[in-house]
């Protein structure tokens, strides 16, 4: 036992903020209700260059009234009373610290993410698990209350400081009553919307469960015939990627979708959970990759109706407002070149390789999608789709989508994991000129450095883990340099070469 | 006056509440932050005039003073916004020859460092008005800094040192104290105040501000006499270094004695004693309750010597508390231990038999948490009061932290992302990083050295820029040796701020002066950004600004310019760092120059933050009249993203996110803008200088709308049969 845990003790609180948030506002009210309540208060954090976006913390603790104990200016582990955080992987990180305490602590968090650069750059999904996080507070925390106080905030048009202050006063971890915290917020500029979030908080904190139920699935789209004996994820992916290929370019495509999913199925000569999961992760990348985007796709996308509607309720516009949409083109040569008939294409990229220019092409143009002229200009545009069957880019990428096809029908029977594999690696195709040409040289690499040997025996039986650690390389940078390493099969870091050392070994 | 030295007040944050409580009297309770109690504390102490260079955790001090100027020229109070630390440290010779107090203030250990050389100057004559430094020790969590004491100033320039307890009362009474100190022995006086106590929220009883005697109210008629013994000069120096022990020491450590600046608390257990910085005395308080050895109101088993000055000792405080006592712990901040040296020669020299603990118990590094006290504390125990065994369980609170975080660990499984801080939504230095991270593919990797400033956000992701820092504005200095070696011309980044402060002499001179190959990129975003946007020399003036309106006001300012000419530099550009196409070339233009020798690039556009602060209230104002207003802001079509992520790793702004595709059929999480979005542009200019994707969009939102805007939109829903968009 401790002796911190006697009568006297001040009550000890830290907030987890990002800069710029509005963590001093709220560590601010939580002091002056605390005086108003007629107790003593310290408070203090390290905002430093911080309050620019990065994470930061502030530390109050209060006196029991009429108490003047000594204040401690920094937060102990595992002696924390209440720990706020404005975010949800604030929240984690306050755990993974041992601020958190089953036997002391109440958690007020936020359960909306704020993603980090860290989350944000990488090639596919970096984003940190929420549910790990929301199911560890549950169980790390004396109390936990997490609701997403972001859209409360949003919701009721103020900041989440104010939001978060309501689930506080609401959490019964403060010793003083509602009013005394609603009154500290003050009658100053905005302090009505404040009001009105805290207030809104509140109700959630008092009035809801623990945490929020998780939103149901999407209904399933309606059933087509040709899908009807498929195992169910694989029949909604199929039927979606069905929908995909047909708005892409017409039923005859999608057609072609579907026997290509029944030549899957038909390769696959059992149901078990990995043959079933390579299935159905092959359906998904087969309608991407057959639906690419090409630059009649973009422009067809881009002059849709229902995308103008999204966009003015993206903005939050309200109906008097004018809107103007303005469209960032750099079409290359590249770019003509694929979607032009195909022996056409091919003598444009002769001459792009040998680094000859295309007068108007690989400029950058401003389009503005919902002007006069702009508009039509992207629908000439879009009815390329007509001759993109005799496209350049569709013969290549119906070449490359055959051969992943054989290897994946091949590999299915022997090596359903391989398949698995092999299912999710167009997953690197994608992204526009260069990050599409190094996500296809990536693709082409491995395809043929791994899977091609692999598909003629895989005695060490290592293919299928060799080829997955291959994609996530790819995705790891966009220098390749991960990827070399894992194709070559080492971990070496490069060393700067000396250049004396460098002249030496050219001579 | 000196106001007509400052051409605007743009500070980042507004101190109205705060400059009230300046005003506070007799009997009143003060409220607010640690920092603004010591400025209180100065006017209660009737300085004359008041300097500093802006950092954290101490700009508010200077910040508030500028913002209330009113009541300082009531009290006829100079203040003065320096250039660089040095000449803040030189403003306090003033008080060498005439009975004026004095205070400046800056962050330290780097402050220190800049303004060293004038501190011994001052320090060698001593002062004969009382003169306070207020260091923001900048040590520990939320520091910016390289972790050093600014300890060692004090004691090889013999400037007395004050580490209060972090409580309000504490810290303004021994910046009171401090003057008479420094008047007492006439030597100068430093105050350290770490992070947290610079921003600690308490309270205190307020006195009357003092107008001081003299001032630029009450101006003296003649100037001091000649007094060559007062000057920095020999052959009088070797008098001032006697005179510094002789008498200047015995007198500041008769006054801190007889005034009991250091606090002695009793204990019950009268065999061992603690001797702590007065910085440190709460954590060790919270760290002896934790061990069952205090309660909360701070009333401990063990005597405690609380020294609120660390430089000197005074001798007989040290003997009187360690006479008796079998075994002293010193519970010291940072490296090396200087104090625990010093105690170490006291009781040598006075030949008493007390075992002395402190940096084998503690670590050498690092700031003294609670839990790293406990930890000490309780070894320091187990080995002399070995009774206490049973109520100092080896290790218990470690063991028990250690378990918690192992449990969360666990349980979340895997290392939560870090979230280091990162250039701000619209941010002007942030298409000057992409556009160098495109012109690194033609230019290849070069030298890059970089700089204090928000510019070092750039040696963060997504951009990792960066070989080495040595400090503020030194970038071009540090690669004097290196562009002797390299093949391509090495690039050092610099921000308007370090220019001003020392990048102009040890770097732009010395390198044409040298002749050396280089390029340098200035960010000339218009203020001290970093530190809460202060004034420059070349930032923009109030004129300039309502000129610029919604624009970046910081092109109509050629100071940054005219100076580099002035000195002599003939490859100059200035290219406002939205244009990423034509940054990108100017910089791989500046790399492939046949030109050898300093070439110059001026990354031009204005600190969003001061920006935003002048849009703000103009767009509100234009909206409430009803007249017409343009927001623009950017998106991106979810259809087109393939998720791909490049966007993000060219850009870092914080409101270009991921979400989860609507698609059910995307697994890679999709590129999204949220409503911060503030329009800068960026989005559109990488989407063409990097050939990135096509979906970037750009809204431009019209409220209040013309007749003839409504005509127009008409029209183009009739042609395009999109209807009212």
């Amino acid at each position: 036992m401790n002796a911190m845990t006697g009568q006297t003790l001040p009550l000890r609180i830290l907030i987890l903020a990002l800069g710029g948030e509005g963590g001093g506002t709220l560590m601010n009210w939580i002091v002056s209700a605390a005086r108003a309540s007629g107790r003593r208060v310290q408070a203090t954090s390290v905002p430093g260059v911080a309050q620019r976006t990065g994470a930061t913390s502030y530390y109050i603790e209060i006196a029991p009234p009429g108490g003047t104990p000594i204040l401690g200016l920094m937060p102990m582990p595992g002696r924390v009373d209440i720990v706020v955080a404005s975010e949800l992987v604030e929240a984690a990180r306050a755990l993974e610290t041992g601020f958190v305490s089953p036997a002391l602590t109440t958690l007020v968090a936020s359960t909306n993410r704020v993603f980090a650069t860290a989350e944000k750059i990488d090639m596919g999904d970096g984003r940190y698990a929420s549910d790990r996080i929301i199911a560890a507070a549950g169980e790390m925390a004396r109390q936990a209350h997490l609701h997403d106080l972001d859209a409360v905030a949003r919701d009721n048009r103020t900041f989440i400081s104010a939001a978060l202050f309501g689930a506080l006063a609401a959490s019964g971890a403060l010793p003083w009553d509602r009013e005394t915290s609603a009154s500290a917020i003050g009658q100053g500029r905005g302090a009505e919307a404040s009001l009105r979030g805290f207030d809104a908080a509140y109700r959630t904190v008092t009035g809801a469960s623990e945490t929020a139920p998780p939103a149901p699935d999407p209904a399933p789209p309606a059933s087509l015939q040709d899908f009807a004996g498929l195992p169910e994820d694989l029949r909604k992916v199929a039927e979606l990627g069905h929908d995909r290929v047909c708005d892409f370019q017409d039923a005859k495509y999608g057609r072609l979708y579907l026997d290509r999913i029944r030549r899957i199925v038909v390769a696959a000569d059992s149901a078990d959970h990995k043959t079933a999961s390579a299935m159905t992760e092959a359906a998904r990348r087969l309608a991407l990759w057959m639906a690419y985007e090409d630059v009649a796709r973009v422009a067809d996308l881009k002059t849709r109706p229902e995308r103008f509607a999204r966009i003015r309720r993206e903005s939050q516009m309200t109906p008097d407002q004018l809107l103007r949409v303005t469209e960032y083109m750099k079409p290359r040569a590249e770019e003509l070149a694929d979607i032009l008939p195909a022996r056409l294409g091919r003598r444009i990229m002769v001459r792009v390789e040998k680094g000859k220019s295309f007068p108007g092409f690989g400029r950058g143009i401003h389009v503005r999608s919902n002007g006069v002229l702009g508009f039509w200009m992207l629908r000439a545009v879009a009815w390329l789709r007509r001759i993109r069957r005799r496209s350049l880019r569709y013969e290549r990428e119906q070449a490359a989508i055959e051969s992943w096809l054989d290897a994946l029908c091949r590999s299915l029977p022997d090596s359903p994991d391989l398949a698995e594999a092999l299912a999710a690696l167009p997953r690197l195709r994608k992204g526009y000129s260069d990050t599409l040409e190094r996500g296809c040289r990536a693709y082409a690499r491995i395809f043929e450095t791994l899977v091609v040997p692999a598909l003629s025996g895989d005695p060490a039986g290592t293919a299928a883990t060799d080829l997955r650690r291959a994609i996530s390389a790819a995705l790891a940078d966009d220098s390749h340099a991960r990827l070399d390493q894992a194709l070559a099969g080492t971990q070496e870091t490069p060393v700067p070469i000396l250049k004396a050392k460098a002249a030496a070994d050219a001579d | 006056m000196i106001w007509q030295t400052r051409r605007g007040d743009g500070v980042e944050r507004s101190f109205e509440r705060e400059i009230e409580s300046l005003k506070l009297g007799q009997g009143e309770t003060f409220y607010g932050e640690g920092i603004l109690a010591v400025t209180k504390a100065l006017l209660q102490s009737g300085v004359s005039y008041v300097g500093g260079y802006q950092g954290a955790p101490v700009s508010h001090l200077v910040d508030v003073m500028v913002q209330a100027k009113p009541l300082m020229q009531q009290l006829g109070v100079h203040v003065e916004p320096c250039t660089n630390e040095a000449s803040a440290a030189a403003m306090l010779g003033a008080s060498i020859m005439y009975p004026v107090r004095g205070a400046v203030t800056w962050k330290s250990i780097v402050g220190t460092n800049v303004a060293a050389d004038a501190l011994s100057n001052l320090a060698s004559p001593g002062v004969m008005g009382g003169t306070l430094v207020i260091i923001g020790e900048d040590y520990g969590e939320g520091a910016s800094v390289i972790q050093e004491r600014s300890h060692a100033y004090a004691m090889k320039s013999a400037i007395w040192l004050m580490d209060p307890r972090p409580n309000l009362d504490t810290i303004v009474r021994c910046t009171q104290k401090a003057f008479e100190l420094s008047e007492a022995s006439n030597a100068p006086v430093m105050m350290e105040l770490r992070i947290r106590a610079c921003h600690v929220q308490g309270q205190f009883e307020a006195s009357d501000n003092i107008a001081p005697k003299v001032s630029m109210r009450d101006v003296l008629q003649d100037p001091a006499p000649h007094l060559y013994d007062h000057l920095a000069h020999p052959p009088v120096t070797f008098a001032h270094e006697k005179r510094k022990y002789e008498t200047r020491m015995p007198a500041a450590r008769k006054f801190i004695a007889e005034h009991r600046l250091n606090e002695l608390h009793e204990g019950a257990r009268g065999d061992i004693g603690l001797i702590v910085q007065g910085g440190v005395h709460n954590a060790l308080v919270r760290a002896l309750s934790e061990l069952g050895l205090a309660d909360a109101a701070g009333n401990s088993d063990l005597p405690i010597l609380t020294l609120n000055v660390v430089y000197p000792l005074v001798p007989d405080e040290i003997l009187r508390f360690a006479k008796g006592k079998k075994a002293l712990l010193v519970v010291e901040e940072g490296q090396p231990e200087y104090i625990e040296h010093e105690i170490g020669s006291i009781l040598r020299r006075a030949d008493l038999q007390v075992a002395l603990s402190g940096k084998d118990v503690l670590p050498m590094a690092g700031e003294y948490r609670s839990e790293v006290l406990v930890e000490g504390v309780a070894a320091f125990l187990r080995h002399h009061q070995p009774s206490l065994d049973n109520r100092v369980p080896a290790d218990g609170y470690a063991r028990e932290v250690e378990a918690l975080k192992q449990h969360a660990r666990a349980l979340l499984g895997a290392p939560v992302p870090p979230r280091p801080p990162g250039f701000c939504t619209g941010c002007p230095e942030r298409p000057f990083f992409a556009a160098l991270k495109l012109a690194k593919q033609e230019i290849g990797e070069v030298h890059y050295s970089a700089d204090i400033g928000c510019h070092a956000l750039a040696t963060f992701a997504p951009f990792n820029f960066g070989n080495s820092i040595l400090g503020y504005g030194m970038s071009l200095a540090s690669n004097a040796g290196v562009a002797s070696f390299q093949q391509k011309p090495p690039l050092a980044v610099m921000g308007d701020g370090g220019f001003w402060h020392n990048g102009l002499l040890s770097g732009v001179t010395s390198r044409l002066k040298n002749g050396g190959d280089g390029v340098l990129v200035i960010m000339k975003n218009g203020y001290s950004s970093a530190t809460g946007t202060q004034d420059l020399i070349s930032s923009p003036s109030a004129d300039q600004k309502s000129r610029a309106a919604e624009q970046s006001a910081t092109s109509g300012d050629s100071t940054i310019e005219n100076a580099l000419k002035g000195v002599g530099v003939k490859w100059l550009r200035t290219v406002h760092t939205y244009r990423v196409a034509e940054m990108r070339k100017t910089l791989t233009q500046a790399f492939t120059s046949s030109f050898k020798g300093l070439k110059v690039i001026v990354a031009e556009g204005e600190c969003q933050l001061e920006r935003q602060r002048r849009i703000k209230p103009l767009r509100a104002a234009s909206l409430a009249a009803g007249k017409r207003v343009v927001r623009t802001r950017f998106g991106v079509d979810e259809e087109t993203c393939t998720g791909d992520h490049s966007c993000m790793r060219l850009s870092g702004c914080p409101t270009l996110t991921v979400k989860t595709a609507t698609d059910p059929l995307k697994t890679d999480p999709v590129a999204h803008v949220t409503n911060g979005c503030v329009g800068c542009g960026l989005c559109g200019e990488l989407a063409h200088a990097a050939t990135l994707c096509p979906s970037f969009w750009r809204a431009e939102i019209v409220s209040n709308p013309r007749p003839i805007d409504r005509l127009r939109a008409r029209v183009r829903g009739l042609f395009t049969g999109l209807g009212a968009t």
